[in-house]
């Protein structure tokens, strides 16, 4: 595969490209990519009175775990996913990232937008690119890493498209590999399959976890769709909403790729649907 | 075949050329019974001759060129000095506070009214009207880029944010783009504006330009030549806006997602 020859980048700043002997610079890059999130509770004020969306929230994200986030629409997903982002910083509790509290954005954290969120002047290819804007890097570099990443995601041939020109899972396609570009440790992702069919969805969530398996990223990915939660976290948070906060974690505990068939798995798909209020599908329709 | 897209066009446009022949029509029936002295209500096909005997003779084209030169510096001048104002204020919000109030009050006055005090300050010369049509481009291209600056969407704000975008690349690959349709609505009120005032300061003062023509026209009783002026003048700024606007319509062509 193209994508297993990245170059690597000039970058200074990162643990896995200092010289120290590998044993140490694998134990600090596995201790310099942690996400700690430490009792985190966040409101908005609406009409000048606090409205709370999440309380409480703590959660860990080691590196290169895949962890899903499922929860009722407005119970704070995204807004967590701002959080840890760094693209808002007005909250309450502690994010920190490799040990270090989050600041703001960083090139380190990934995120894709709920929304693909490209620049409609701009061309898939011109929006890959994009985000090397705070970088030094020189062109050749850049053109090798665009051309890589849009490979991955499989956009071969609409490089040079508008993103009105393209569908809407291919916009989301083209977001993820932004968002991959920069090689960060650790990728959020917003409901990045909300907006596909069924049966593209199912071919998509393959293709995150080949991407997830090809590259070692942590990914925080949201969802509403249980099953997905389940056929690709290795852990499940499940929020409940109002204001929004942790009623559960499952460890899946099964090795990836998995058959979605598998009896576990429908079972734990059970589990979780039981933590929601309604859980009429599954009682009356069995 | 062929004839087929134009011919489109042409249909989707009969009822706006419809209107400009009806017009003429009233005109030469009105004319026709001589309610109006014809040195008064000049015949239409009297100021169509009118019209190529200065086209002939060059003058309407030497006047024409003289106008055009004036609009051209003074929309430059105050075009420019709009963006760079616009975007000042739109990128350092406390920049508006101090001058916005001043900014909105300026506005409020036509921008034939600076005339007197300008040709009080800078005599009748092309200064005075270069500087007239400056003010005139200026506030349409201020406004509309200031708009077109605070109205970037926020959701692609929050992308430039997190790519940690910097000065450079935020101008070049959000802010004008995003503010680009808007400014360029600017730029061609102002354009359409700019031609006008000329006009209007030639009136008052000036020995060449469409104006110029027209005040001349006017002392020396040939309503005809006020006329062909009145008619240049219409079609010299139709045309102009509709140039503008497929620049406009072109450059607007994404679609930008709502919110
Ligand atoms: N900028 C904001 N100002 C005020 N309230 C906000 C803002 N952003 C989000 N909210 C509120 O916070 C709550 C959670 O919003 P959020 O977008 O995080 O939900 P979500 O779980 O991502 O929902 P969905 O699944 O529909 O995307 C909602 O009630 C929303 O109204
Ligand atoms: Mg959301």
């Amino acid at each position: 595969m193209a994508v297993s020859k990245i170059v690597q980048l000039p970058t200074a700043n990162r643990a896995r490209e200092t010289h120290e002997p590998p044993s140490i610079a694998v134990a600090r890059r596995h201790h310099a990519t942690e996400l700690v999130v430490r009792n985190v509770s966040k409101s908005f004020n609406i009409d000048r009175r606090p409205l709370p969306v999440l309380q409480d929230i703590s959660l860990v994200a080691q590196p290169g775990q895949f962890i899903t986030i499922v929860g009722a629409s407005g119970c704070g997903k995204s807004t967590l996913l701002r959080l840890i982002a760094g693209l808002d910083r007005d909250f309450e509790g502690e994010i920190l990232f490799g040990g270090r509290p989050v600041s703001g954005p960083s090139l380190d954290r990934g995120l894709v937008f709920q929304d693909h969120r490209l620049f409609p002047w701009l061309t898939i290819e011109q929006n890959i690119a994009s985000a090397f804007s705070s970088r030094p890097i020189d062109t050749a570099t850049k053109r090798l890493l665009v051309k890589d990443h849009i490979a991955l995601v499989g956009l071969n041939g609409f490089e040079k498209a508008y993103p009105h020109q393209v569908s809407g899972g291919m916009a989301q396609r083209a977001a993820i590999a932004r968002a991959l570009v920069n090689e960060p440790d650790i990728l959020l992702l917003d409901e990045p399959l909300g907006a596909v069919d069924a049966l593209t969805r199912l071919y998509l969530q393959e293709e995150l976890q080949r991407i997830w398996l090809q590259k070692g990223v942590t990914m925080i990915m949201v969802t509403h769709d249980i099953e997905e939660a389940v056929f690709l976290g290795d852990q499940v948070i499940v929020l409940q909403p109002r204001p929004g906060r942790i009623s559960k974690v499952i460890d899946v505990g099964l090795t990836q790729p998995r058959d979605r068939e598998d009896s576990r798995i429908l079972k734990l798909k059970k589990e979780i649907l039981g933590e929601f209020h309604n859980p009429a599908p599954i009682n009356y329709s069995i | 075949m062929q004839l087929s897209p134009a011919f489109g066009w042409l249909l989707k446009r009969l009822p706006s050329l419809l209107s400009p022949f009806i017009l003429i029509g009233v005109w030469e029936l009105v004319a026709q019974t001589h309610l109006f002295a014809a040195n008064i209500l000049i015949p239409p096909q009297q100021v169509f001759r009118t019209f190529l005997d200065l086209l002939a003779d060059g003058e309407l084209i030497d006047n024409i060129k003289a106008s055009g030169a004036r609009v051209l510096s003074g929309f430059a001048i105050g075009a420019g000095a709009g963006l760079i104002a616009g975007m000042a204020m739109g990128l350092y919000p406390a920049l508006e506070r101090y001058f916005g109030l001043l900014f909105t009050v300026i506005r409020q006055v036509p921008f034939i009214a600076w005339a007197p005090l300008l040709i009080v300050a800078f005599g009748i010369g092309e200064t005075f009207k270069i500087i007239i049509i400056a003010n005139a481009a200026f506030f349409p291209v201020a406004l509309s880029t200031l708009d077109g600056v605070r109205n970037v969407p926020r959701h692609l704000k929050d992308v430039a944010a997190l790519f940690r975008f910097d000065r450079l690349a935020l101008m070049r690959s959000l802010v004008l783009p995003a503010a680009l349709p808007s400014i360029l609505t600017g730029v061609r009120l102002a354009l359409s504006r700019s031609w006008m005032i000329v006009v209007a300061a030639e009136l008052f003062a000036a020995s060449s330009g469409i104006g110029h023509m027209m005040d001349w026209g006017r002392q020396m009783f040939q309503i005809d030549v006020v006329m062909v002026g009145v008619v240049v003048t219409g079609v010299v700024g139709f045309i102009l806006d509709q140039m503008l606007r497929q620049v406009e319509a072109h450059f607007s062509s994404w679609k930008l997602p709502s919110r």
